[in-house]
């Protein structure tokens, strides 16, 4: 193995790591916010939407993302939805698969909540929407918190999916070097380094809050 | 405790008077309430009495729109709650008090006093504060507004969650089993601050096993037997020469214990 081959192609490596970071917060922040939604939908007792929510929850659960991603983005484009580009196409499939999963976290957080709450903000005036974002949503954040951040761990693994649209990011610099200079265990190797360097962090921040969990 | 409050004089909650009638409620295969008929008076003290199941909980859900009855009309503060569209009104302008406290943990004593008075009066931090640490005051915790509930005893948490709900300056204050969950030790400083308010006038409800609060506090006393009031009046009355067979019962038998 040529170490250095790493060296001289950092530019790629660089601009493919810049690229998963960027899809990874994106997503995590709109599948973050959709997942709330669906779970507050989920738990809101409106039969309808809590319906809606579960379909949704059960097809994108239940088939692979990479499907998800080739639909998406050449599905669009059969059906004459021109305009999406790719970091749209793979960003839209990450949020609606991910947000799915996470939409479980938040729900299960909300349930753990006692009903005496709902209630004592229920008599004190509370609108159902003030008492889930002051009352509800802050005290989910122990039991929420670990799961979710796991989550993050997967949707940022998850990512690499996007190279089958053609999205340049970490995975697919790899294999320009490799087209390159060859030598793939290297560059493979080097790809993944990279993505635990983003990775491990988080993965020591969700084992500090566990431990907190217990002792808080 | 006076606090004037414009927001609240708008609202349709204008008397703290409390008129129920016919009212039936099931649970599944359970009917709970069986034709309830009760009316409360401004300024009186009510103690809702009877074995657990007699349905004397839920009648007092119903008086503060946490259940709805199946049938029947419910009139509290001047709010029609058997109407759908009006119940709503009442939220805010009654205060419940719970056996559980259901305070909200990740906030202070004061915090918990000031959530619905920042969030649904609008007030400014500063009002809110003070009014929030009047009303701890009220139910001498002055200085524990910093605490979280978890450092607070029993009896400490249940009296903040009698200030948070009178910082809203309530009509009426319901109380659903307000000891039950306390040590025998803490009970005292409860039914302590629940006297006062009373002396003071409130309109209050309250659904106890306490029988030394209902003999020397309530106006009257109402035992619920099976899903229907079976006896009521003044205390000395119903504790004194109870007139139905079921209430001598119950009574000789939580007098006894």
């Amino acid at each position: 193995m040529d170490w250095s081959v790493i060296w001289s192609n950092r530019e790629l490596y660089v601009s493919g790591l810049w690229a998963t970071v960027l899809l990874s917060i994106a997503a995590i922040a709109t599948g973050t916010l959709l997942g709330l939604l669906v779970a507050a939908v989920r738990t809101s007792r409106i039969p309808v939407l809590a319906q809606l929510a579960r379909g949704y929850l059960e097809v994108f659960r239940g088939t692979p993302l990479l499907i998800q991603m080739l639909f998406i983005y050449f599905g669009a484009a059969y059906l004459g939805l021109v305009g999406i580009t790719v970091f749209g196409a793979a960003l839209l499939a990450l949020t609606l698969y991910q947000g799915a999963y996470i939409a479980e976290i938040f729900r299960a957080g909300i349930e753990a909540v006692p009903r005496g709450q709902w209630e004592a903000s229920r008599v004190l005036g509370l609108p159902r929407i003030q008492t889930f974002l002051s009352v509800i949503l802050p005290q989910t954040r122990a039991i929420v918190l670990p799961p979710l951040v796991g989550q993050y761990l997967s949707l940022i693994k998850d990512t690499s999916i996007a190279v089958v649209i053609g999205y340049v990011e970490l995975v697919r610099q790899g294999q320009a070097v490799i087209d390159r200079v060859g030598d793939p265990g290297t560059s493979y190797i080097a790809v993944a380094v990279l993505y635990f360097v983003i990775c491990y962090p988080l993965s020591l921040l969700v084992r500090r809050m566990e431990r907190k969990a217990v002792t808080a | 405790m006076m606090i004037t409050d414009p927001a609240a004089q708008q609202k349709a909650v204008t008397t703290s008077r409390i008129s129920l009638s016919g009212v039936h409620k099931r649970f599944g295969e359970l009917e709970v309430l069986k034709g309830v008929d009760i009316d409360v008076e401004p300024g009186e003290v009510v103690v809702l009495i009877g074995a657990s199941g007699s349905g004397k909980s839920t009648l007092l859900r119903i008086m503060c729109d946490l259940e709805r009855a199946d049938s029947g009309a419910v009139w509290v503060g001047g709010v029609p709650l058997h109407d759908r569209k009006r119940a709503p009104e009442i939220f805010g302008h009654v205060g419940m008090v719970f056996q559980q406290f259901n305070l909200f943990p990740h906030k202070t004593a004061l915090g918990n006093v000031t959530l619905a008075l920042l969030k649904v009066r609008k007030l400014s931090r500063a009002e809110a504060e003070e009014r929030g640490r009047a009303a701890l005051k009220r139910v001498g915790l002055a200085d524990k507004a910093d605490a979280y509930p978890a450092q607070l005893s029993g009896g400490q948490q249940q009296r903040v969650a009698i200030a948070r709900a009178l910082a809203m300056d309530p009509a009426i204050m319901f109380f659903d089993e307000p000891t039950s969950a306390l040590d025998p030790e803490l009970v005292g400083e409860v039914t302590g601050v629940m006297r006062s308010l009373a002396e003071d006038g409130m309109t209050m409800v309250v659904v106890t096993h306490e029988m030394r609060f209902a003999k020397d506090t309530a106006d009257r006393v109402v035992f619920m037997d099976g899903g229907v009031v079976l006896e009521q009046g003044p205390p000395e009355q119903v504790f004194g020469s109870p007139a139905e067979q079921r209430t001598q019962q119950f009574l000789h038998r939580v007098l006894d214990t």
